[in-house]
């Protein structure tokens, strides 16, 4: 379960974040929804453990984790680079991350294995990953973003780049996760994968949080009848926040 | 097992597997062998004698301290950025210390290998040239080694790593990297071709400090256990300082923003 309260980050003179505010339950797939450069990725990035912000807290299965340590610990996180070491196998990857976070022995060569098999991707375990797809070089980077059985899990645009049939098994994997208790962030810019996968979708426009709810919610607070028509009236501040108005 | 330790290893397998890395990095440590093994068979022995070559392996060996770990410090360090592969690291519950701990430790291995396999050319360089090496400098260079050398390596393995850190692409880390090779070969062939006597300072400093062991060496004076000590412990200190710093230019947010 994760809890957003107030989020802000200045890059130098650029203001990334300007109040970032939302929750995430376990069990569940919260998307955030926002056009390029709202936010979504150095939200991300905050809660996830990479930066430290300039304001505002996080708080991580109801503990407050302010430190990047604490956040790093608990939380799961695939971000927007997902780069892998070629001359090492599909395991060696995934088993590397799972050292870090502490399993050794038995118990890493079980998380591997079962973080392979919910990828899908024990038939190439032993295979080196120079030369993978992009769909495959996403699932390795997944399995090792999960090897280690997080509560929580962040997730930026990871259906970029992958094919139909990629992104579909990679969305399975996603559903069966939620389905264990998992609490998934996901983001995205692409509406036909927020609206196919989250229970929830949080709005980000200009560095803020403008919306949190479902798409109903949404449709109905706007009087649109689609949620891109809603996205639109919600986003787009200066036009107004419903379809009769914008 | 710490965190520094998972990362080296890893860096250590990983990159034994890079063999075109390791073919260039075995050219480069024997290239100084090839040199002296030429110069051997050359008329310039005869007027130089085997000091001259043992001042020229001294050259050699510096730049080869800088040189074998190179290619691992290019792709573990800015390699690691322009792949993608930095962030996710980071994000794991290791601090920065053990992570570039780990990464100078990898380095540092390919580092003394490369070392060990310049020394072993050069051995066998002076046995091919039929070159008895001056009894009288036996123990000098063993020092100049063990004192010198392979805390110059780690040195030079931090320095290296210290260097192509704050790279984003492999191109831009491979132009800084030159540089770095380029001083310690400047000064050691400038100390060889110009060894005026050099105060106690100089064995505080790391390059300077290693030809001042051999240089003395060469010109038939004892070697101050003080002094080779001094020049052990003051290499190891900068390379430590330098991984300090790299550990510090990792904890910026630029560095994952990067």
């Amino acid at each position: 379960m994760l809890d957003v309260r107030n989020l802000e980050m200045r890059f130098g003179r650029v203001t990334a974040l300007a109040g970032v505010s939302f929750s995430a339950a376990d069990g569940s797939i919260t998307g955030l929804l926002g056009e390029n450069g709202a936010g979504k990725t150095t939200t991300l990035n905050i809660v996830s453990g990479l930066h430290r912000p300039n304001r505002g807290h996080v708080v991580v299965d109801g503990e407050a984790a302010d430190s990047p340590w604490h956040r790093r610990r608990s939380i799961g996180a695939l971000l927007d680079q997902k780069g892998l070491y070629g001359r090492l196998t599909v395991r060696e990857n995934v088993a590397y991350f799972g050292a870090l976070r502490g399993l050794t022995g038995a118990a890493l060569t079980r998380h591997v294995d079962r973080a392979l098999d919910i990828v899908g991707l024990l038939p190439l375990a032993n295979r080196r990953t120079e030369g993978f797809s992009q769909g495959e070089r996403m699932k390795v980077a997944l399995a090792r973003a999960i090897v280690h059985e997080p509560r929580n899990l962040l997730l930026d645009e990871p259906t970029n780049g992958l094919d139909v049939p990629s992104a579909r098994s990679f969305k399975a994997a996603l559903r069966q996760m939620r389905d264990r208790g998992v609490c998934i962030v996901f983001s995205s810019h692409l509406l036909g994968d927020i609206a196919a996968l989250c229970d929830e979708v949080v709005m980000i426009a200009r560095g803020r949080t403008v919306a949190q709810g479902d798409a109903a919610d949404f449709c109905r607070r706007t009087g649109c009848t689609t949620l891109e028509d809603a996205f639109m009236a919600l986003t787009n501040v200066d036009e107004g926040r419903t379809c009769q108005a914008g | 097992m710490p965190g520094w330790l998972i990362v080296g290893l890893k860096e250590v397998r990983d990159h034994s597997r890079d063999n075109r890395a390791l073919g260039v990095a075995a050219l480069y440590a024997l290239m100084g062998p090839a040199v002296v093994f030429l110069v051997s068979r050359s008329s310039a022995v005869e007027k130089g004698g085997p000091r001259l070559l043992v001042a020229l392996m001294s050259v050699f060996a510096l730049v080869s301290a800088f040189t074998s770990g190179m290619h691992v410090a290019l792709d573990t360090a800015a390699g690691e950025r322009e792949r993608g592969s930095l962030v996710p690291l980071l994000l794991n519950p290791v601090s920065r210390l053990h992570l570039v701990v780990g990464k100078w430790a990898g380095v540092s291995a390919f580092s003394l290998v490369g070392l060990a396999l310049t020394l072993v050319g050069f051995t066998l360089a002076f046995e091919w040239g039929g070159v008895e090496p001056p009894g009288d400098l036996i123990v000098p260079v063993l020092v100049w080694i063990v004192c010198g050398l392979m805390p110059l390596a780690l040195f030079g393995a931090a320095l290296d790593l210290f260097a192509a850190a704050s790279c984003k692409t492999l191109k831009e880390a491979q132009g800084r990297l030159s540089f770095v090779m380029f001083a310690p070969m400047m000064v050691g062939m400038f100390l060889v071709f110009f060894p005026g006597r050099l105060g106690p300072w100089s064995f505080a400093v790391p390059v300077i400090g290693q030809q001042a062991l051999i240089g003395a060496g060469l010109r038939g004076q004892p070697i101050s256990p003080l002094h080779a000590g001094l020049v052990g412990v003051t290499t190891m200190a900068a390379a430590l300082l330098i991984v300090l710093a790299t550990a510090r230019s990792f904890s910026r947010n630029e560095i994952a923003a990067g």
